[in-house]
């Protein structure tokens, strides 16, 4: 089963990349996480942000991104030790 | 103290509301006990009952059920609205005599919003059984529901009807603490927030009495408590906010 956190996303720090918050751990996961981790996302389903990179850019990111609250699934770790995830909008704050 | 307004003094302003000065607007009787009881037979009788966030049987459609999915709750929006219609087809319908009381109360025209030629919902109905409760939420279109063109309508208020009120429970208890960004990080994952974040503050309780409308500023954390007993608490409820000054559009 693939390891999934939730969080906010503080800080875009390139178009696929941004640091979160992470509020939530699924209960399952082989893994615990740090408080603060660096995402890198390899899928986004966020409809506003362009899933080819090259069409995205920073303010983009930060309008749709920065702030929300997103669930990460976690493919693995790269060599800058990013959590390489697929990103998702998480439920809803309200009805 | 922070107490619900009366609709009978008609001091209330939409700024009293948008400023938390006062947490709601309670107008009572605007629909007739028969008139209620008529309508709730043909709700409990409906056959299109779905589930969304926070609430497992509705009828209608939110564009909180499809936050990404615009064309999927445009066409879905189409079909509630013509089911709404048919439900209210024997009695005045309940949205019209909202939304007139609304003009009267903010002296602003108001109608359902429409993006691209297309109708927002007009309405959703939320029935809670025995056992049910909301979690402690906001609603913010202006943040969540980017998507859409309602985002951008300023100062967006709730307003909600009363149908059926239950056997026992089910108040709307509304928090005096408004939803900011830093919030976020209280968040849980399936829907609404963390309980800790109204520890020791100041909150008001509405009975959901049959008949009585509610307006209140949905950025204002609330929830709904346990409905106790065989009858279920009925309400039909949508949002607006500021088109123009003078000018309102509502949405579900």
């Amino acid at each position: 089963m693939t390891d999934i956190i939730w969080g906010t996303a503080t800080k875009i720090i390139s178009t696929n990349s941004f640091e979160m918050n992470v509020s939530h751990q699924k209960d399952t996961n082989n893994d615990s996480y740090q408080d603060i981790e660096e995402i890198q996302f390899t899928e986004i389903d966020i409809p506003s942000i362009p899933a080819d990179e090259a069409s995205r850019n920073i303010s983009e990111i930060e309008q749709n991104l920065k702030d929300k609250f997103v669930k990460c699934e976690i493919l693995g770790r790269n060599s800058e030790n990013r959590l390489v995830c697929a990103v998702s909008h998480s439920g809803a704050g309200g009805y | 103290m922070w107490f619900p307004q009366l609709y009978d003094n008609y001091n209330s302003t939409y700024e009293n509301l948008i400023s938390g000065e006062i947490p709601a607007i309670i107008i009572p009787d605007v629909f007739s006990k028969s008139d209620c009881k008529n309508l709730c037979n043909k709700i409990l009788a409906n056959q299109n009952v779905t589930s969304g966030p926070g609430i497992s049987n509705k009828i209608g459609t939110s564009i909180s059920s499809h936050i990404y999915e615009k064309s999927k709750y445009f066409s879905n929006a189409r079909q509630s609205n013509q089911l709404i219609q048919n439900i209210f087809s024997s009695v005045e319908s309940p949205l019209v005599i909202m939304r007139k009381i609304i003009t009267d109360i903010f002296q602003k025209q108001i109608s359902t919003a429409i993006e691209n030629s297309m109708c927002y919902s007009d309405a959703v109905i939320r029935i809670h059984n025995d056992g049910d409760s909301v979690h402690l939420h906001r609603d913010n279109s202006n943040f969540e529901m980017s998507e859409y063109l309602v985002s951008h309508f300023e100062n967006q208020l709730s307003a909600i009807l009363y149908l059926q009120s239950p056997s026992n429970g089910g108040e709307l208890t509304i928090f005096e603490k408004k939803w900011n960004k830093q919030d976020e990080k209280m968040r849980q994952p399936k829907f609404g927030y963390s309980s800790d974040i109204i520890t020791n503050v100041s909150q008001t309780r509405i009975p959901p009495v049959s008949g009585n409308m509610v307006i209140l500023n949905p950025k204002f954390y609330h929830q709904i408590e346990s409905i106790h007993g065989p009858k279920q608490r009925i309400s039909i409820g949508f949002f607006f906010g500021e088109l123009s000054q003078n000018y309102l559009c509502s949405w579900a």
